[in-house]
């Protein structure tokens, strides 16, 4: 009876054995070939890890050998994925692993060993990428010295100076020794020149009516130029690329000037709105890394964590306006409604650090209204709000109806008065009081 | 002579050419009416004070006019009051190794060894913002428009987009042009809570960074809603069918609560006795 009960527990365990064999293989087999490592490693792990680069998780190249060698079991690895804590209880090396990096790895124990297997293997295929070489567009620092002072007219002029006098001098010498005028004549320059403006009277005066006029042009026009930045570029810490952040990676401007929205200045980003991205991207090519390195000394970011230890960034403002005028860039770009790209032209076309756009590059920037006088001035402020027209979509939003409420009043206390604003088709800033003094000084 | 007159007359319009643009240095924005104007004693943002009028201070040099809030300050929000308690501290804490991982500055941490993302998060915390839903008549039919997921995605075009993708697929310019690697998908995360969903753009998770700096506790609230709407896209639906214009009305405006409070798990109940 017992020898009977023994034996039949005995083919039971092999046949349940067997079967299990079976399904396993009847399940790993026929999948083995199907599972795709790539998208799973997508769906599952590339949140983390990456094949070459240590992220929130350490690179996975060679993971599977290293464990390996380090366990002498091939699944241990596996073990490891689907359950973490029970690997650290099982082999040594895992407790080791566990302290790599600061955050827990997730369990996956519905990833099944096949599966893990097939993740494993899709890494080791991948070949790390070489260093990309930087195109030029790349942010390097191709900023040209234009509109310079044009040294180039100054020396012409010079030259000709010096050709004049050197020309007359031979002519007076050929004079003496032609006997037509005697080296011993007295006849100073000064008085040779008053001697020949008396013999031709009327072309002196004409000659300096204009040379006056000219002159208080060319005064008056230099006294213009005074107080206009347009072209301002300073030096900054970092020579920062709008180029790529905002036009390649497609970065909304207001990710990094954050306050545009909500405050009088658009902001600049603190540095841990770099690190957003920059704690995975380090750069390509030594050059990248060198400036990517200076957020990093920034940050205090040492590759693994961070330390604590942090240094400002002294960025130099650009764009300066004086202190007797209020500008408001919410007001601008929430209730208005206006791009930025208005004032500060296609940024994402712009290779390098901001500068003071001149007039005819933000005409060229489509959409925006045109404009005449010099950026950054009173003229350019007062004719954009001579031609904005106020737009209630903007407002729409905010439920409000700040504008419409306006409007309510200006139909309710003087219909003619908004029939004539309507007449152009549309009511600008400037008849809702955008030209009144107070509305920026104050 | 003639040539004395020429060189006066060219001396005199180089020295005003000069006059005009006697700036060659780079960082000088060139010639102002009144430089005192432009760079005054007044508190302004971005300028260091070290140099005001061409002399050195160098006491105040790298102060910084925009600073750090006190510890604890609670910034005003208005006097509604479901804004103002959405404003007040979070109760949930980041896990302590966010200090290094996130390097998250004036951040009270949980205790070494807990996890309030998996704990606290998941079982406390539900979003505590309505959605403000309209509901309009436009020619005899009821049109809905849902303001807070109008304005999240605003905030999902300027802050989640480059990364995320429009579509929350993960598929974003930065992940298509190959700068940037690992960012899941929406769809993939439907076990997370929106606490977690909360956390995790509060005090970063992962790769991603905190976004505190850069979003009020409502307008992540309002993502968290955004997000989910991608996870399922009935996810206004019963909301909005809750509008109901009534005979006579034009507009309704109406705060709808997705989910209520959760049911407290019982063991943290017996944990509290």
């Amino acid at each position: 009876m017992f020898r009977n009960l023994s034996k039949w527990c005995l083919n039971a365990v092999a046949a349940t054995l067997l079967l299990g064999t079976l399904s396993v293989n009847a399940q790993d087999e026929p999948k083995e070939a199907a599972i795709d490592g790539g998208g799973l490693f997508s769906s599952q792990c590339a949140t983390c890890h990456n094949p070459h680069k240590d992220g929130t998780g350490p690179k996975l190249s060679g993971v599977r050998s290293s464990w390996e060698e380090a366990t002498g079991s091939g699944d241990a690895i596996i073990d490891w994925v689907q359950n973490w804590e029970s690997a650290v209880a099982k082999y040594p090396y895992a407790a080791g692993v566990a302290q790599k990096k600061a955050t827990k790895m997730n369990k996956f124990p519905n990833v099944s060993k096949a599966e893990v297997s097939a993740i494993l293997d899709w890494v080791d295929a991948q070949v790390e990428p070489g260093p990309v070489k930087a195109d030029g567009s790349g942010g390097a620092g191709g900023s040209e010295e234009e509109g310079g002072f044009p040294w180039i007219w100054v020396i012409l002029g010079v030259l000709f100076i010096v050709i004049i006098a050197a020309v007359s001098g031979v002519r007076r010498q050929l004079k003496i020794a032609a006997g037509e005028e005697t080296s011993d004549d007295s006849l100073s320059y000064g008085e040779e020149f008053k001697k020949w403006s008396w013999k031709n009277l009327r072309f002196v005066l004409i000659g300096s009516v204009v040379i006056f006029i000219s002159l208080i042009v060319v005064a008056l026009q230099g006294l213009g130029r005074i107080g206009v930045v347009e072209n301002y570029q300073p030096s900054q810490p970092i020579d920062f690329p709008h180029s790529v952040h905002a036009g390649d990676q497609g970065i909304d401007c207001k990710y990094c000037h954050n306050s545009v929205t909500k405050s009088r200045t658009a902001g600049l980003p603190t540095v841990n709105v770099c690190m957003n991205c920059h704690k995975q991207v380090a750069g390509n090519d030594d050059e990248q890394k060198a400036k990517i390195s200076k957020i990093y000394a920034a940050a205090g970011w040492d590759g693994e964590g961070y330390t604590g230890k942090t240094n400002p960034i002294v960025w130099n403002k650009v764009h300066v306006l004086p202190d007797h005028v209020y500008f408001n860039h919410s007001q601008h770009v929430v209730v208005g409604g206006v791009d930025c790209k208005q004032c500060h032209g296609d940024m994402t076309k712009m290779e390098s650090t901001a500068k003071v756009q001149p007039i005819s590059e933000l005409n060229k920037v489509e959409g925006n209204i045109v404009l005449t006088r010099p950026t950054l001035t009173m003229g350019w402020c007062i004719e954009c709000h001579a031609e904005k027209e106020i737009s209630t979509g903007s407002i729409d939003t905010k439920g409000g109806g700040y504008y419409e409420e306006i409007h309510r009043r200006l139909l309710n206390n003087d219909e003619e008065l908004y029939n004539k604003y309507l007449e152009d088709g549309k009511v600008t800033v400037k008849e809702l009081g955008g030209w009144e003094c107070s509305k920026c000084h104050y | 002579m003639k040539i004395r007159l020429v060189g006066g007359v060219m001396l005199t319009a180089i020295s005003v050419v000069l006059f005009g643009s006697c700036v060659s240095d780079k960082d000088s924005s060139g010639l102002e009416y009144m430089p005192d104007m432009y760079r005054s004693p007044a508190i302004e943002p971005y300028v260091d004070y070290g140099e005001i009028r061409g002399r050195e201070n160098m006491d105040l040099k790298m102060q910084q006019s925009a600073l750090t809030p006190p510890y604890g300050a609670i910034p005003y929000y208005g006097t509604n009051a479901e804004d103002v308690s959405m404003m007040m501290p979070w109760s949930i804490l980041p896990n302590a190794e966010y200090a290094s991982t996130h390097g998250l500055k004036g951040f009270d941490f949980a205790k070494v060894g807990e996890d309030p993302y998996e704990n606290e998060a998941k079982a406390w915390d539900w979003n505590p913002l309505k959605l403000e839903i309209e509901a309009k008549l436009d020619g005899g039919k009821t049109v809905y428009k849902n303001i807070t997921l109008d304005n999240a995605k605003k905030l999902f075009v300027a802050n989640c987009v480059h990364c995320h993708g429009e579509k929350g697929d993960g598929n974003g310019p930065m992940m298509l042009s190959g700068a940037y690697t690992g960012v899941p998908n929406y769809a993939d995360k439907n076990d997370l809570s929106d606490g977690q969903l909360f956390y995790s753009i509060y005090y970063g998770k992962g790769m991603m960074g905190s976004h505190a700096p850069q979003l009020n506790k409502k307008e992540i609230w309002s993502l968290v809603h955004y997000i989910r709407k991608f996870q399922d896209g009935d996810y206004d639906k019963a909301a909005k069918e809750s509008v109901v214009l009534k005979e006579g009305e034009n507009m309704v405006t109406k705060m709808v609560a997705v989910k209520s409070a959760p049911v407290v798990p019982v063991d943290t109940i017996e944990d509290n006795k």
